[in-house]
């Protein structure tokens, strides 16, 4: 045992050296890399500063702002780039994205982009990606589409994102198959759909008819980008054997509108043994001012909370038929009854 | 066995302790610093922009218990109210507060009682009205009777909201105006996430408006100082190196992002845990584990909000002993968890290691001491060894907080002074000689509080900003 702790006590003279040489580096460290940082900092604030009014001017056209920023150093392109395309996260008007597209072709940009999309960095394959999306290279799109297959998952959705910025038809098709490609992330999905918005409907009607494992994906897609064209394929899934493919159905017919031939199977589906069927049912009578749909509707204040909750906010968007049953409803006691002073009071509010 | 063999395996056991803690240290920093880089990489104007560019963003009801408020309420929920997130409603719990919150919310906010419904599958003490603001639609208010903690409190804001998230803060924390944007980004992300946390950072020092931090600065107390590098040194190395094994145990209660469903089918928060925010973290862990659900529990490893950190000594200790009753309360409720396989990472990795090197930490730290002096009177003491192994612990201690400042510097960069910078190194060196001591001390005062049923919750000595 005493042999043990002296070897322990050998070891731990090495230990405080380690420690040492450990603490001494990481005070380093801090103070190399704030030096570094601030120096990074204040160049790219000059660059900035010298390059901002050039880059305004050359997006306005002026043909001696492009000259000058044409014969920049090559190592200040990625600031150039930035100045440009930067903006374009927030600002997407056609006419903005037209002139950066303009410059940045101008400067030769494009090239550095297409080096950096065959970098062997993800980040760099994804800063080009958001590049060629933002300013919409439409001679890009199969670029962009190969970079869905990218063995990064960070790369993969940012193409889609990409592909979301970019809104050229062509990739439609690629991206409405990756529809259930698990690895792109979810919200990704949702967003290039919407960015495309009804463009994609026909496509995935298509798929939907000869793909019925998915339905459930088609459904909620069609909640995002559908139109009236696909009311009937809807009304048709809300007699579908899975539970959360009838929701959805009646989500996207939520979304979409329901008219005089979708009702009936809205109303049905009120009677669903599922809740989330019956919510999403109440949710979509929005609007219908119909007397019998306010008492059907109103019927449902007593159902599970969900459901309860999603027909009293479309009662209270029927006009005078909702506000009748939500005023009959209110005089009573319990949590139906609060619920319908709540939305008469909402109602009245929102007035 | 001699007196000199006992003391030589104490040391050996000591020793080994000492070795395993820095070296899971060093591995954690590796593990960090692999995580910040990637989440840095990621991070991007564009990706923060996805929130924004989605057909429904997530609804998010933030829950903000207030009990006896009235100086900063009307900040706070302004504050709350000019967050840069769209879809979202702020449910105000006034928890039986004796002074004028209510008064002064319903003066500012022109609030007016108003029909507002909604189950109560949590429990929380009875319920007096409910409030709505004729000028800010998103705010309601809940006015209960005080039930005693702000789990109460809380649980009622969750019956009430009506968000799919639901975003739970203290009274007092300080939001990032992006806060929302980036912590609902591990939803959007992936469909498994239940919960989100968040690095919370200290605002003592620091300039506020408006309830909103506006300057970063260090602070003149060392208390503070030092407490802002054991928040770096938490938040950057342990949560992050969790996170990126997807065994987060707590989720501070000061930021949490949940999905309601989540917290209902858990019960919400435990009013009878002293370590609420860890208890109920553990819970959504177990619950779902159990019944082999999917389970994601994401980190934001950048700053969410700011706190104020306690600076006196009566709060520090009374704030520490808490924390540590907590520990050892949620430890021993959760026990089945630990070394038990059926709960992945957590069982195995992260509870394991919690309940050796901060459930047990204090203590051995605390009997190393008294062996020590024990044995200097017995003049068995190898002054050499001991002068030595003490080195070894405050270089180590020193160099694993300064990863953390380095990380933090790199990531965030707050402290942009060169004053500050060189006031958070020296806090990261000082700290191990007597803060660290310090904690210990009230550790173990924590863990006889523990065992002997004694010790309060404590109040805590603001600051007004």
């Amino acid at each position: 045992m005493n042999d043990l702790a002296s070897t322990f006590e050998r070891n731990t003279l090495w230990l405080v050296g380690v420690a040492l040489a450990f603490a001494v580096a990481m005070i380093l460290a801090v103070v190399v890399e704030r030096i570094a940082v601030a120096g990074h900092e204040a160049r790219l604030r000059r660059m900035t500063a010298h390059y901002a009014p050039l880059v305004r001017l050359g997006l306005a056209g002026d043909a001696g702002a492009r000259a000058a920023l044409m014969r920049i150093r090559s190592w200040h392109r990625i600031t150039i780039a930035r100045l440009i395309l930067l903006p374009l996260v927030t600002d997407r008007d056609p006419a903005r994205i037209a002139d950066a597209r303009g410059l940045v072709t101008a400067l030769s940009l494009v090239p550095f982009a297409d080096r950096l999309l065959r970098s062997p960095w993800w980040w760099r394959r994804a800063m080009a990606l958001r590049a060629l999306g933002g300013m919409q290279a439409v001679d890009h799109t199969g670029a962009i589409v190969a970079a869905l297959d990218d063995p990064n998952d960070d790369v993969r959705n940012t193409a889609l994102d990409a592909l979301a910025d970019m809104q050229d038809p062509v990739s439609l098709p690629a991206i409405v198959v990756r529809l259930h490609d698990a690895s792109l992330h979810r919200a990704r999905r949702g967003a290039v759909l919407a960015a495309f918005g009804s463009q994609c409907e026909s496509f995935l009607l298509d798929l939907a008819a000869v793909d019925t494992e998915h339905r459930l994906n088609y459904a909620l897609a069609l909640g995002i980008c559908g139109t009236a064209a696909a009311r009937p394929i809807l009304c048709e899934w809300s007699g579908d054997a899975r539970a959360p493919v009838r929701a959805a159905a009646m989500d996207a017919l939520s979304r979409i509108g329901v008219d005089r031939a979708s009702l009936p199977f809205v109303i049905a589906a009120l009677e669903d043994g599922d809740a989330a069927v019956r919510a999403m049912a109440a949710a979509a009578l929005h609007g219908h001012a119909d007397r019998d749909t306010a008492a059907t509707l109103a019927r449902h204040l007593d159902d599970t909370w969900a459901v309860a909750v999603r027909a009293a906010r479309s009662l209270q968007t029927m006009e005078t038929a909702g506000r009748a049953e939500l005023e009959a409803r209110a005089a009573g006691a319990g949590l139906p009854a609060l619920l319908a002073r709540q939305m008469l009071w909402d109602g009245k509010a929102s007035r | 066995m001699s007196v000199t063999t006992a003391l030589a395996a104490f040391t050996v056991v000591v020793t080994a302790y000492f070795v395993a803690y820095n070296l899971s240290q060093f591995v954690m920093a590796g593990v960090a610093g692999r995580f910040l880089w990637r989440y840095q990489r990621r991070r991007n104007p564009r990706n923060l922009a996805l929130v924004a560019r989605l057909a429904a963003p997530p609804f998010v009801s933030i829950v903000a218990p207030a009990h006896n408020e009235a100086l900063t309420i009307v900040d706070s929920v302004r504050a709350l109210l000019a967050l840069e997130y769209e879809t979202r409603e702020i449910v105000v719990v006034n928890d039986g507060s004796k002074d004028d919150t209510l008064a002064i919310m319903t003066r500012e906010f022109a609030l007016v009682e108003a029909p507002v419904a909604f189950e109560q599958p949590l429990k929380s003490a009875p319920l007096r009205g409910a409030y709505r603001s004729l000028v800010e639609p998103a705010l309601i208010v809940i006015d209960k009777v005080n039930g005693g903690s702000k789990s109460d409190a809380v649980n009622a804001g969750i019956n009430a909201a009506s968000g799919r998230l639901v975003l739970v803060i203290d009274a007092d924390t300080m939001l990032e105006p992006d806060a929302l944007s980036r912590a609902a980004m591990p939803f959007l992300e992936h469909p498994d996430t239940v919960a989100v946390g968040g690095y919370v950072a200290i605002a003592n020092g620091c300039r506020i408006e408006h309830n909103r931090v506006t300057a970063v600065a260090m602070p003149r107390s060392w208390f503070a100082r030092f407490q802002i590098v054991e928040y770096m040194r938490s938040f950057l190395l342990f949560r992050l190196a969790c996170a990126s094994r997807n065994g987060v145990a707590l989720i501070s209660g000061a930021f949490g992002l949940f999905l309601r469903d989540a917290l209902i089918d858990v019960g919400g928060y435990d009013g009878t845990a002293i370590g609420e925010d860890m208890d109920l973290t553990l819970r959504l862990q177990a619950y779902y584990r159990e019944r082999n659900r999917p389970i994601r529990i994401a980190h934001v490893p950048l700053p969410v909000c700011w706190t104020q950190a306690p600076e006196d000594w009566q709060s520090m200790r009374s704030q520490r002993c808490r924390w540590r009753r907590g520990l050892l309360q949620v430890l021993w409720r959760q026990r089945r968890m630990i070394g038990n396989p059926r709960y992945g990472i957590i069982g195995m990795g992260v509870l394991p290691y919690i309940a050796i090197f901060e459930g047990l930490g204090p203590l051995i730290e605390l009997l190393g001491y008294i062996v020590t002096t024990i044995a200097f009177f017995l003049g068995l003491l190898d002054w050499q060894h001991w002068r030595v192994m003490l080195a070894a612990s405050i270089l180590f201690g020193a160099a694993t907080t300064l990863v953390s400042v380095f990380l933090s510097d790199l990531s965030t960069r707050k402290y942009l002074r060169p004053g500050d910078l060189a006031l958070l190194v020296t806090s990261a060196i000082l700290e191990n000689a007597g803060y660290r001591q310090l904690n210990t001390w009230w550790g173990c005062v924590g863990t006889v509080q523990a065992m002997t049923g004694k010790g309060g919750w404590g109040t805590m000595k603001r600051k007004a900003f």
